[in-house]
């Protein structure tokens, strides 16, 4: 369980990649009236920019 | 303000020499010495009772408004997120007010740690315990995990190995603001990752409540931001918490930890281990940090109190040696 949970926060930032900040470029894009690039949806383009930048942080063990 | 006795009178010894006169010009000596060293311990001990016998008269109070104020913004702040997301609230004045609770909140939960609200025995004692904890939700920081590292940067303050606040050390106030953010980067040894590892080293049940009540609220804070963004308020979750709590974190790491202890490095006595500084913002908006060390010195005088407390013990903290130019 402790192993899991340790794990659980290992990958967090990667998890919040995609939970938050995808959804929250999405929803921002939406709010400023912008399109997607590459005929992508705005979700696509947010998982495009989230899941990589958390996937660093967890690998690089900082944001930027 | 000086109500109580200044202790002006009190600053005798026992063969009618003033106090002060027994403190060495420092440039006569071949290093420079705070006035409290050329003091004998008979003075000391004189000061140190009229030190107390002043603190106590700021002991206590009114501490109902930081109950009403841990309670009432606990529900003003979880209000916010119905509100934002219904259009009720605009989104900026949200912004504002959640940044605000989040910071102000650890200011009654500091009072709550210190069971200065409540004191331990006593039949309503869940008032200060409940009170800590509403406090630090926003801040995703819990009560027990905040009140065992506050007493702990209390015991060992200023010790860079035991001060579980050490990591706030910085060279220049922007340096210090850096370090706010770049403390709780998710590879760093700083802030809540460093409580963490001290917590699991201290490996007492207490530790380990406080380990598991972390967990908790994490976990809970990032399934609230997760369901509220994929479910279209993502906007609204990030300016009502994500966001405040990031800002409310780096001001209190700033105003109540690096600037009343700046600098760090071999202050652990007594009566320099924290500062007496001017403000840029002012004693409100500095959370009354500027007169953080009578705070060390006795900590169950309120935070509203301490302004007050300072300003009736500065003589005794000046003939300490205590630098009291600032105010």
């Amino acid at each position: 369980m402790q192993a899991a949970v340790q794990q659980l926060f290992k990958w967090m930032p990667f998890l919040f990649g995609i939970g938050f900040i995808a959804p929250l470029v999405a929803q921002t894009m939406a709010y400023w009236d912008l399109a997607a690039p590459f005929g992508l949806s705005r979700i696509a383009f947010g998982l495009l920019i989230g899941a990589p930048w958390g996937l660093y942080a967890v690998l690089r063990g900082r944001w930027v | 303000m000086s109500d109580g006795p200044t202790g002006e009178e009190m600053l005798l010894t026992r063969d009618g020499a003033a106090a002060d006169l027994l403190v060495p010009d420092s440039g006569a000596t071949a290093f420079p010495l705070a006035a409290s060293e050329g003091l004998d311990r008979h003075v000391l001990r004189d000061l140190r009772k009229e030190e107390i016998a002043i603190a106590r008269q700021f002991h206590g109070g009114r501490m109902w408004p930081y109950v009403a104020a841990a309670w009432g913004g606990f529900a003003l702040w979880l209000s916010l997120f119905p509100l934002t997301m219904f259009g009720v609230v605009p989104l900026w004045l949200a912004f504002v007010v959640s940044c605000v609770l989040a910071t102000g909140g650890y200011v009654t939960s500091h009072e709550a740690m210190h069971s200065n609200i409540r004191r331990p025995g006593a039949r309503d004692y869940w008032i200060n315990e409940w009170t800590g904890k509403v406090s630090t939700i926003p801040i995703v920081f819990p009560f027990s995990m905040a009140r065992l590292m506050h007493l702990e940067h209390h015991y060992h303050c200023n010790d860079p190995l035991k001060d579980p606040d050490y990591s706030d050390e910085a060279p220049n106030a922007l340096m210090a603001w850096y370090k706010t953010w770049f403390n709780r980067q998710p590879g760093v040894d700083g802030s809540i990752h460093a409580y963490k590892r001290i917590l699991k080293e201290m490996g007492t049940p207490a530790a380990a409540r406080a380990l598991k009540d972390t967990m908790v609220l994490q976990l809970m804070f990032m399934a609230v931001l997760f369901t509220m963004a994929w479910s279209g308020y993502a906007i609204e979750a990030a300016l009502v918490w994500w966001l405040p709590r990031h800002i409310g974190l780096s001001y209190i790491r700033f105003y109540l930890s690096w600037a009343p202890h700046h600098p760090r490095e071999g202050r652990t006595g007594r009566y320099e281990n924290a500062n007496v500084f001017k403000s840029r913002l002012g004693h409100v908006m500095s959370m009354a940090m500027e007169t953080h060390l009578v705070h060390h010195l006795y900590p169950q005088i309120p935070n509203h109190r301490t302004r007050a407390a300072y300003f009736a013990l500065k003589p005794v903290l000046a003939k300490r040696g205590v630098d009291v130019s600032a105010l």
